[in-house]
Parts: structure tokens; sequence; C-alpha cells
């Protein structure tokens, strides 16, 4: 995950509590999700970011994760989302997403 | 309205800059800072590839146009682990320059003595570009003579001087230009002067390919994303001129384009625009390489035990010029724009750019025969996690075409490769961004493999963080439309302005049943072919009225019985590289005798190819019992003047004969054979993936082609599926829009005038010695026998010998049977008319010619 990026969800975490937050990714493959998600839990692993040694223990979802699927309007989630969905691996996703928050999410 | 403006030509080039990852690279510069004693900077240096490495990485090849992007798809990645061994600095569209030149050619882009070398190694690349094809004495006297290696450590470290290595030593340094001015500052200068050379050396390449005069060049567009000036104009800019003085465009103006990835197609249809609104007439775009993206992913690389994979620069130039009938259009009524309100969804973004066009003038996704989007190299992008980029991208707009309806879900994979290619470009930002493929899009319109190519640029604007949005931009190259249409309006338009070929279709032998044929002349009539579809049981007979009366202009059919002397060549999609190959021949009989009908095949095929549009096939024999004697009648052929091009078997030893791989990889235009071998080919290319009964893929057995034979019939198999039966439609279009007539007749011509009559004179006579003492039989002429009247004849009598085919016809005519000899879908039959078949059977019973 970018710093920039880091740093904002490290700010966000701060200002609102880390139990009121959700991060929802978009990554196009498992490994970057998996990576992405294990940032905003355990910690970023290539300990070059914000959040290097900082586990904020976050809910985090992909977006083509069922669970998140469910929250958005059918209509606009095809127009947005339908077209990458078919393409992404979403099995792959849901296996490291699912693998990640079972270890590291807190909330 | 004035005609599209056409490429002419491209050029694609690399420069190997091992030094340049080490000491310029951001993500090494980046860390050098941060993390001086990082283990990835003390593991660096063992992860640098060699020059001959990275001339015979597979990538590299394709991308200098020796090697067609689909070879990719049958190496084992990482790719790096393939050395190809005919690997060569020069390809077809450009070179792979050493480090050690191109510190020379930066000299000689410096205009303001900014690069000081050390003198000896001044005079070692003196002396080493001096046998460069392209760089002549003018550009080589640039180079100044160098100073001592203790003055450039002096000036480095006292005047904050860019120092350049190479192979680890200190060779020279670039100055500051401002003493506090950083936009001037010797890092960014040397950084710009490394863009500017490594266009140059595109420039000098583009113009090599197309042979263009320098002065007739007035107009340049620079589309990297490097941007030079000072700090009262930080993106001043004009590289595009900066350059052009150094290739020597004296009659060039220019200006640059920026739209970070999108700039190379944002210019493309600007130079497009311009040439037809007739500003200029001929435009080149090009772009150089970037030093800061060199070993980008170099940590990724060097964490999974892989070279530092992103050690070269990369650069391109393209000619666009006004319509010459010939190359391939820029269709400015295809363009597709991603605006300001498109929304930033990888659907919007995917939508606007490809499907939005293509509805706009009533195409769909699959007539565009190839997409070329971010063309990256996954060998590079993958350790770094990024997946491969051209694959998701072709999936995405295969998504939408399954959206559409256009195509099944399950199809998804199917048109990734048809419609896709896997990536071979270097991540050099804009470099990769849909422009590789430009100059085989070129050869492959030219050629005829594909009509249309889509190309998409697209560019990340939140990286200068003034916008958040997204930006993209493509355009579609097509087949020149000659000179009745390139004007650029839409399809519908040049359908009525030029008379397309009518092809009759008398399929009636269908094993797969009429819907089957219904489907085939549905698909062909979507890509724009008139069909006419010939029914009844005289079908036969209709067929041949309507193309004696010019009702239609050839015919596809399931069975007919050419003469002796046709015979069908047929054209497939080879499975290895996806290349299509025409079979000579695959049904028919071009002689009695095998050697010289394995001549005459090849000349058919000659002829069969040309007409599709293959300008300079290339030949090659199958290896089949008399291939070599066919291979020395060829020679002598092409001694006595007959233009053959032989192709060179794939496999080490080479040679015209063909191997069984040959036939998978296609590494001839035109595979010779005998028709029995070439008709079990074809059935095995046209139904392997189906397990059989029905043929999915190919264009059939193609056009009956002989001397003298005037009628253009192609046979398909009963098992053709609809697929086949469409692409018979296009091959048999094709050849009438190529005036195959003419072809044939002036390859006959040609091969008579090269000693034809004589050579094939000589086979006969050389195997009728041969069966001397073996054949017995007493064979009669048919001087001898006087020909009975003639008549209808259409029962076919099979298992006759093809050797003995003649000889049994004229022992029926002895009989008063009038009988005339041909080639069914089997072999060789005699034909009779109906009333006297059991007549004539018992007859050839009694002769010995069949058994009943």
């Amino acid at each position: 995950m970018d710093l920039e990026n880091q740093k904002r969800v490290k700010e966000y975490s701060e200002q609102f509590g880390p139990e009121n937050l959700v991060v929802i990714l978009g990554a196009a493959e498992g490994e970057a999700a998996g990576l992405a998600a294990e940032t905003v839990t355990a910690g970023d692993p290539t300990y070059a970011g914000p959040l290097a040694g900082v586990s904020l223990g976050l809910k985090v979802y992909h977006i083509c994760e069922p669970e998140m699927k469910d929250e958005v309007d059918a209509a606009v989630y095809d127009e947005q989302v339908g077209m990458m969905e078919m393409v992404l691996d979403v099995d792959e996703i849901v296996k490291e997403m699912s693998a990640i928050r079972e270890q590291y999410t807190k909330y | 309205m004035s005609k599209s403006a056409v490429i002419k030509g491209t050029s694609y080039v690399l420069v190997h800059t091992p030094e340049f990852v080490i000491h310029n690279g951001t993500t090494q510069t980046t860390e050098r800072l941060v993390n001086p004693d990082s283990t990835y900077l003390a593991a660096l240096p063992n992860h640098i590839r060699s020059y001959e490495d990275a001339v015979a990485y597979p990538p590299n090849q394709v991308f200098l146009g020796s090697k067609k992007p689909e070879i990719l798809s049958g190496i084992e990645m990482p790719w790096c682990n393939t050395k190809l061994e005919d690997a060569k600095r020069f390809g077809t569209y450009g070179e792979l320059m050493p480090e050690d030149e191109f510190y020379g050619l930066v000299a000689i882009c410096d205009v303001f003595d900014l690069v000081i070398l050390e003198t000896d190694f001044a005079a070692m690349v003196k002396e080493k570009l001096a046998g460069h094809p392209l760089i002549g004495e003018d550009l080589i006297s640039r180079i100044r003579d160098g100073i001592s290696r203790d003055n450039i450590e002096t000036y480095v470290k006292e005047e904050h001087g860019e120092p350049l290595f190479h192979k680890g030593a200190m060779v020279g340094y670039v100055k500051r230009a401002h003493d506090i001015d950083e936009t001037l500052s010797a890092h960014v200068l040397f950084e710009n002067l490394v863009y500017k050379a490594s266009s140059v050396l595109a420039l000098l390449h583009l113009i090599k390919n197309t042979d263009i005069n320098k002065g007739d060049i007035d107009y340049v567009i620079d589309c990297s994303e490097e941007a030079c000036g000072d700090m009262n104009q930080r993106g001043g800019g004009n590289f595009a001129k900066a350059a052009a003085e150094i290739a020597g465009f004296v009659n060039a103006t220019g200006s640059d384009t920026r739209s970070f990835c999108a700039g190379p197609a944002h210019a493309i249809v600007e130079a497009a625009a311009l040439v037809k609104a007739g500003a200029y007439k001929n435009v080149v775009v090009f772009a150089g390489g970037t030093t800061a993206k060199l070993g980008m992913n170099g940590k990724d690389h060097v964490k999974k035990e892989l070279p530092i994979l992103e050690d070269v620069l990369g650069g391109f130039a393209v000619l666009i010029g006004q319509n010459d009938g010939i190359n391939p259009e820029i269709d400015l009524s295809l363009i597709g724009r991603h605006t300001v309100g498109t929304g930033s969804s990888p659907q919007a973004v995917i939508s606007a750019l490809v499907t939005e066009p293509l509805d706009r003038s009533g195409l769909s996704i699959t007539d565009i025969g190839k997409y070329a989007a971010e063309m990256q190299n996954p060998d590079v992008t993958k350790p770094a996690g990024a997946g491969d980029v051209p694959e998701s991208n072709y999936k995405m707009i295969a998504a939408l075409a399954v959206k559409q309806g256009v195509i099944e879900r399950t199809a998804i994979p199917d048109f990734v490769a048809k419609h896709g290619m896997p990536g071979f470009a270097p991540t050099q930002g804009h470099i990769p961004s849909g422009v590789p493929y430009l100059g085989f899009a070129r050869e492959d319109i030219l050629e005829g493999r594909i009509d249309k190519a889509m190309i998409i640029g697209k560019g990340s604007l939140f990286l200068g963080r003034m916008t958040n949005l997204f930006d993209g931009v493509s355009f579609v190259v097509r087949k020149n439309r000659g000179d009745a249409t390139g004007d650029g309006t839409s399809e519908a338009v040049s359908d009525t302005s030029v008379k397309k070929p009518v092809i009759g279709i008398a399929a009636e032998d269908s094993e797969l049943g009429s819907d089957v044929v219904a489907e085939g002349i549905a698909l062909a009539e979507k890509r724009g072919f008139i069909v006419k579809r010939i029914e009844g049981v005289d079908c036969h007979k209709k067929m041949d009225e309507l193309l004696a009366g010019k009702g239609i202009d050839a015919c596809l059919t399931m069975h007919y019985s050419f003469p002796i002397g046709v015979s069908t060549v047929g054209r497939v999609v080879t499975p290895g590289r996806g290349k299509e190959m025409f079979i000579a021949t695959t049904t028919g009989t071009s002689s009695a005798d095998r050697v010289e009908g394995l001549v005459k095949n090849a000349i058919f095929g000659i002829i069969a190819a040309k007409a599709s549009g293959v300008k300079e096939p290339t030949v090659g024999i199958a290896n089949i019992d008399g291939a070599r004697q066919a291979e020395a009648a060829l020679l002598r052929l092409r001694d006595g003047g007959y233009d053959i091009r032989f192709a060179n078997s794939a496999r080490r030893d080479g040679g015209v004969v063909m191997r069984g791989n040959d036939l998978l990889a296609a590494s001839a235009d035109v595979m010779v054979t005998d028709p029995l071998t070439g008709n079990l080919l074809m059935k095995l290319f046209s139904a392997f993936t189906t397990g059989g009964n029905y043929e999915s893929t190919g264009f059939g057995y193609g056009p009956g082609i002989g001397e003298n034979f005037d009628k253009l019939i192609l046979i398909l198999s009963r098992a053709s599926g609809a697929p086949v039966i469409a692409n018979g439609v296009e091959y048999a279009a094709q050849l009438v829009e190529n005036d195959w007539k003419t072809i044939a007749k002036d390859e006959f011509a040609k091969a008579k005038e090269a000693g034809l009559a004589s050579i094939l004179g000589e086979i006969k006579e050389r195997s009728k010695s041969s069966d001397k003492n073996t054949d017995t039989s007493t064979a009669e002429t048919e001087a001898e026998v006087a020909m009975p009247p003639k008549e209808v004849v259409t029962a076919e009598i099979h298992g006759i010998e093809v050797m003995d085919i003649e000889d049994a016809a004229v022992s029926l005519w002895k009989k008063g049977v009038y009988a005339e000899t041909g080639m069914g879908c089997t072999g060789p039959v005699v034909l009779v008319h109906p009333d006297k078949e059991e007549h004539a059977r018992n007859l050839l019973a009694e002769g010995g010619y069949i058994h009943q």
C-alpha cells in the first residue's frame, strides 16, 4: 500500500476511532489485496510506511467480496464493478481477505 | 473530404544501461538517500544483466520486431530464463544499443558543452560508433575530445556534476547549467539528454525503415513524460525540435504533447488530423526512454532472485503521412475518448475507450482484429505484484463483450488469445502505451491477417497532483480502403462506394446440418461480406451458371470434381503461434506424377497466398516422399529466374524441408504437400480443438487452382462449422478483391519463363524410366483412341489408383463410353453419364481398375 494511503488510514483511525473504520480495497488480485489488508490490520509488512509496526486491526474488505456487494445497490454495483468482477479471480481474493481478517482484525 | 492519414512505418529501439539503473533509477536513488546501507543496494550489482543477456531476452527481441509477440506464449515464465540463440542487436524495427556507444550518442546530442567524457573513453566510443550503420561522421565529429579522469573527479566534487559510469568506472560527467536552478541541475540535464539521445536513435531508425528523405518531414511531435525548461518555465518543452535537429530534419517544426502514458495515443491522433487537414504532409510522432524508471521494480526482482529486468531504455517513432492507397489508415471517425465526465471506474474507462467509438460506427467488439492497450512486459510486473497488465486489459474488453452479449462468458479466454497478445514492452511509462504494437499492426494489416487494430493509450493524471482524473484515448488503424474511399467516413458509406464481391455457397452436403451453414453465412454477413446461398438438388448446376453469368464472383461448396491439373490450397491457423499457413494442396490432383505435383502445388500455394494479401510468401516443403526431388526442381526454377522465397525450418539444422514442428509453428507461409497428406492436415488443424466432427478453425480447403482454370470455386469440408464457413467467405472475397486471376496468370507466366516446362518434363522422364522395369501395363494414349460423343457426366466411380486414372478413362473410350477424370473428396474418380455407370463399372472391373 502506498505511503500516502497508509498515512490517510492512520489519520482517519486516530480521528474517528479504529472501531468505526472500514477499509474497502479494489486491488486487482489476491496477493496484492492480502498485502494491503495486512497493512491496515497487522501493520506494513514492508516496514516502509507510517503503518510499519502499527497494528490497527481494522475491518477490511475487498469490493468484490459478498459482504460488500450486498451493501451496494445492485444496479450501481453492476455499472461500477460488474465488469471487473468478471475479470478478477474473486474466489482467490475472498480466500486471501478472509485469512487476513481471521488472523488480524480486532473489530 | 480529404483522405485519412496512413502509417508509413515505425521504428523501435532499446538501450542497455546497467549503470543508469544503479545511479539514476529513482528506486535506487531514493533508497540511497533513505537507507544507504540497505541489503538491496548491496545485492543490486549481482543482479545486473550482461548486454548479451539483454539482447537474448525474448521480449526485447519482440520489441525490436525480430520475433512476433505470439512466440512469448510458448515460452515458460520467467522469460528471463530463456535466452534466444538467434538473437541479434539489430532487428526489423531497430536495435538494442550498448551503453558505451550510447554515451557517445548522448555527447552527440549535447549542444551546450554539458557532457564531458574521459579521454580514452571518448576515443574508444568514437571508434565504435564509426562502425554504426546509421551514425555518420557528421554526428561522430560532434563528440569532443575528453579530459583526464582526475579532472573529472574534481569537477564532480566541486561543481555538482553528475558522474557517468561504465563497467564500474567513472568515464565522464554532466555539468550543471545553473548554480541554483533545480531544473538545470546536472541530474535533470543528464536525464533530459538521455531522453533526447534515445529519441534521436529512434528517429534515425525510422528514416532507415521508411526510406523517406529527411527533408520531407515537416512536423515532429514528442509524446513522452519528460519536461525541459528552466525555473521560469519548467515545462517550456520542445524536445521534438531538439531531437529533430540532431536527426537532420531541417524542414521540420514541431511541439510536445503530454498526458502521462496516454501521450503517444493523443499525439498520433493529432498527427493524423494534421495530415488529413493538409496542414503538414509527413508528421513523425516519437518518444525516447527515461532513466527514472530503470530498476523501478528492482527490489522485487532482487527479492525473487531475478535479474534486474528494467535495464533498458525504450524508444519508438512513427511516420504518419498522406494516404498512398496502400498503408493502413488511421480512422479518425473511430476515436475513443475518456472525457472529464467519464468517471474513473475501470468499466467506465474501457467503455469510453473501446465500446463507445465502435457503437458509434455500428461495429462490434469482435470486429477489431487485435487490441493493444498497456503492453507492459508481465515478466517485469508479475514478480512485483502488479499482475499481467495486458492480459487484464484484454479480459476487461472481453468482459464488456460479454455484457454486450457479443460473446459467451466461457469464451473470454478465447477472446483474449485471439484479440490480444502477450506484453513485451519495457516498463518505460509512455513506451508500452499501445504503440509498441503499431509496427506489427501495420504488417498484420498489410499482409491481410487482420483488418483493424485498436490502439489504446491510458494515463494516470493524478500522479501530478493537479487532478484526480484518469485519461485515455484510443484510435483504430484499418486496412487501406483504396482510392475510392479512405475518406474517414463511416463503414456504411464505404460499403456503397466499392462493389463488394458476391460469394455463393452451395453447401447441400453439410454433415452438421443446414442450421450450421446458415449460422456461418450470418457470421460472414456480420463481417460485412455479401453471401448468396444456392439451394436445391441441382445446386452445382446453378452454381456453374451463376459463376458463368457473373451473378456470383466465387463459390464455396463441399464437393466438386476438379479436372486433373487443378487442386485446392487450404488455409489454416496453426496452433503454435496462431499464424496462418497455406497448405498446398488439400484436394484435387495437380499431376499424376508425385514430384511434378509437388512442384505445381508450390506454385498454386504461392498464387493463393499472394492473392490473399501475403506479398512475399515463404515456401516450405513438408517432409514427405518426394520432398527432396521437389526441392531440387524448385531450386532450378529459382535459378532460372522465378522469384520464390524459401522458408527456413525452425529446427536447428534449418532447410526448406519442413518437419512436423514447422507445421505447428507455420515456419513457412506456404506448406507444400501432396493433396492426400494436405487433406489430412486440414482436418487436423481445423478440428483438433473439437474432438473431430466439427471443424471450427481455419478457412477451409480453399480455391481450386490450375493453369487456365478460371472459375473461383473453394472447397469446404462437409464437417465445416460456422466459423470455418464464414472464414471461407472471407478467403474467397480476398481472392476476388486482390484479382487472383491476374496473379495466377502472372505466376504461371513467370514460372514458364524460368523453364518450368523443361524441369517438369525431366521429372516425368525420370519417373517413367524408373517405372519401366516394374510397370508392364500397356498404357494407351488418348491420341490412339477416338473420343466418343461428349455427354453430361455426373456419376462418380471411385476406387481407382491415381496413377491409373487416365488409362481407366481411355479404356472406357475404347468401349465407346464417354468418360472424364476428376478428383473426388476421397481420391481420384472417373465420371460417366449416370445411365452408363453400371456398364462402365463392369468394364473397369474387367480391366482390373476397380474391384467389385
